[in-house]
């Protein structure tokens, strides 16, 4: 951003002081409103399919930055079906882990915020209304008082960081037991001890109560990323969000803890969310997957649909600048030319039209609309539209 | 003994008999920086009979021969150093030129008034400023967040004597809310009583609320603006993010989560505590009139008054040993990723 040569990057001062203005007032908008006290009815709204978990309809969660408003999240659609694991893909900066935490509404407060769109999330303790609907909470609209009794019970979420995302000061065990204690208050101390060590035994650690009584240091990584799948267990999730659980791990122990998160998958009968920048773990692990490119989903499918028959370029171009074993060595690998264009200011058109090799007259118009391939297969690119829509 | 204290003794001793050695040196530094001060004791006492012509110079020679600071060569200076030592050695800090007592009971009487004024002050101090730092870091760059850091700026930038001048003219002079000067006052007397006792107490307590409040109001900014960065640091950490993810109200997210991280850092400041305590505030006290060890020392080094200066500065030094040895032990007490005995 600060590098680019055209001056028209550059803000004067007059703007500059437009964009601080604007700032604030949005910031200060979007935090009164979340801690406004609504009416449970401003916020229940009629899932589409009482199948999905959760609905992400049309999301959009803009970043109010000095240099102007990033639209992390540009209108992201998908659905996460229950008993599933969904993979979401794409490069850094696309807007895969903001959209996760638009789910748990852990955006990056005040800069951070959902500005529009729905997130339905399918709860148990709601039930159906008069027309047989299924209803549901929109997260979006949720104040986050409300959102405490959903976090870290029904969605809980996995962290990239092992290394840093547990508290150094408290024991595992202490940082077990508050799951229970925050969202069981009924339940006493022993129960929850008891039922945290359950807990670091179903994630395979081997010596449970000696890990319970161990501070997050004296933990090697792998292990810490078991204690965090322990923890995100620990309050009987509907849905768990992995944001690149194996990304700081060393090869073997990734393997480890991708297949401890399948066999829980299956054995609890939740829903994953595994956001990833690798494509052999999305093969691997998700039946559905969602390809997103700067800010907006740009082909979604079933894991098959994604990985034999891709349709938008990017994802052809991903596929290609995944090294294989058995090619050619003498090649250099393929990589997709260009950058992710700038976040502020995107074009109307496709965001893909500067690096796209198969671009055709088509592509100057306005953002492509969503083409549906199949019943599953979905993909926003020209190349596809069939003529008279 | 379990382990966990053994570790604890040995580390400790360690700590005492290295600080033995730092203690020597300070008192090696201070001893030759006093000694070096152009004008001495005598020279001041004995100032103006020089002048009138009622003593002579061959008196005052006489009488700095007798107070032992009349060599003030190198050698002089060493043999009144291992003087001074030896008597320490056998626990006599000396003589007080200035006050005519032994330096120990002179401390020890003028201290408790300095240790009550400091002790209410610093817990005022930290109860004001933790809860203000914290609530300006949850609020960054709120309307809140800019005036808690707007007031602490200038609490950190007035001095004390300007600062306590302006107190007095507007609350003594002319409000006359308070008393401007000393501890009680020169025309009450208090019978042997309670109740006596209880109205003394309450006079004292009248004639200190002016100087609590300075050195309160001068030494929040400091210790708000610590607390702020700290507490900034660590809401943007992993592990805070976490917390919110688990379900925990943002309360005790910041209150437990966060809080004991902060904590952390703020134990440093512990070290300086002991001596800030014990040691007096030689400004305020001056300002205020108050008879503490603070003014004590202050009039002390004016006067050159060698070992009372001596005395009262290697009883800083000893209390900054201990206060770092303390926050130390502290450090291993808040961050169990501290170990002792390295």
């Amino acid at each position: 951003m600060f590098k680019k040569k055209d001056k028209s990057g550059y803000l004067t001062i007059k703007e500059s002081r437009k964009i601080i203005k604007y700032n604030i007032k949005q910031m200060r908008y979007y935090e009164n409103e979340k801690k406004k006290k609504v009416d449970p009815s401003a916020y229940i709204t009629k899932m589409k399919d009482p199948n999905n978990l959760i609905e992400i309809d049309n999301l959009q969660t803009h970043f109010f930055t000095d240099n102007g408003t990033v639209k992390s999240v540009n209108g992201v659609s998908f659905n996460i079906p229950k008993n599933k694991i969904i993979g979401v893909v794409g490069e850094s900066g696309c807007g895969k882990s903001v959209t996760s935490l638009s789910i748990m509404q852990l955006v990056q407060a005040p800069q951070g915020q959902v500005v529009g769109g729905e997130i339905r999330f399918n709860s148990d303790d709601l039930s159906l209304d008069e027309e047989e609907n299924k209803l549901a909470y929109n997260i979006v609209k949720m104040p986050t008082k409300e959102m405490y009794k959903i976090r870290g019970k029904d969605i809980t979420m996995i962290f990239q960081e092992p290394m840093t995302s547990l508290n150094p000061v408290f024991t595992v065990g202490y940082q077990l037991d508050e799951v229970t204690f925050v969202h069981y208050p009924e339940k006493t101390k022993e129960e929850a001890k008891n039922h945290s060590i359950e807990m670091l035994k179903q994630v395979g650690i081997s010596m449970p109560e000696r890990v319970y009584k161990s501070y997050p240091h004296e933990l090697s990584g792998g292990m810490r990323q078991r204690v965090m799948i322990a923890m995100a267990l620990s309050g009987d999730p509907k849905l768990i969000i992995a944001d690149e659980p194996t990304t700081a791990l060393d090869v073997t122990i990734q393997a480890q803890i991708l297949d401890l998160l399948k066999n829980i998958q299956k054995r609890t009968k939740c829903s994953i969310m595994l956001i990833t920048h690798d494509l052999g773990v999305i093969a691997e692990m998700a039946d559905e997957v969602v390809v997103m490119y700067a800010g907006k989903v740009i082909e979604k499918g079933t894991v098959r649909e994604i990985f034999h028959d891709p349709k938008h370029p990017y994802t052809i171009g991903l596929q290609k600048s995944k090294p294989l074993i058995t090619s050619n060595t003498d090649e250099p690998l393929y990589s997709i030319p260009g950058q992710v264009p700038n976040p502020i200011n995107m074009p109307n058109t496709c965001f893909f039209k500067s690096r796209c090799n198969k671009c055709i007259k088509k592509c100057s118009n306005k953002y492509p609309s969503e083409v549906k391939l199949t019943d599953t297969h979905v993909v926003s690119c020209y190349l596809y539209e069939k003529e008279g829509e | 003994m379990t382990p966990f204290w053994g570790i604890m003794f040995k580390y400790i001793l360690k700590r005492i008999l290295i600080s033995i050695v730092v203690l020597l040196g300070v008192s090696i530094i201070i001893y030759t920086l006093v000694r070096m001060m152009p004008n001495d004791y005598v020279d001041i006492k004995f100032a103006s009979q020089l002048q009138s012509g009622s003593i002579t110079q061959a008196d005052v020679d006489a009488f700095k021969e007798l107070y032992g600071i009349g060599d003030k060569s190198f050698k002089g200076i060493v043999s009144g150093y291992f003087n001074w030592l030896g008597n320490l050695c056998k626990g006599n800090l000396g003589l007080s030129f200035k006050y005519e007592k032994s330096v120990a009971s002179v401390i020890s009487e003028n201290m408790w008034v300095s240790f009550a004024i400091a002790l209410i002050a610093t817990i005022l101090q930290f109860l004001i400023a933790i809860p203000l730092g914290v609530s300006s870091a949850t609020h960054q760059y709120s309307a809140r967040d800019y005036i808690v850091t707007v007031l602490t700026m200038i609490g950190i930038s007035l001095p004390t004597y300007f600062f306590g001048a302006i107190v007095i003219k507007i609350f003594s002079v002319d409000l006359g809310w308070f008393p401007s000067n000393g501890l009680i006052d020169a025309s009450a007397t208090y019978p042997n009583t309670f109740a006596g006792f209880m109205s003394k107490l309450g006079d004292m307590a009248h004639h200190l609320v002016l100087p609590i409040f300075v050195s309160v109001l001068l030494s929040i900014g400091g210790l708000m603006r610590y607390t702020r960065t700290n507490t900034l640091e660590v809401l943007n950490a992993d592990y805070i993010r976490t917390a919110r993810a688990k379900g925990l109200s943002e309360r005790k997210v910041i209150y437990t989560h966060a809080f004991r991280n902060t904590m952390i850092p703020l134990v440093t400041l512990l070290a300086g505590i002991l001596p800030s305590l014990f040691g007096g505030m030689m400004i305020t006290e001056q300002v205020f009139g108050i008879d503490g060890i603070g003014r004590l020392a202050y009039n002390a080094l004016k006067d050159g008054d060698i070992p009372f200066v001596m005395g009262y500065n290697m009883f800083l030094a000893v209390l900054t040993v201990i206060g770092t040895l303390f926050s130390d032990i502290m450090y291993s007490v808040v961050d169990p990723r501290v170990k002792l005995g390295k």
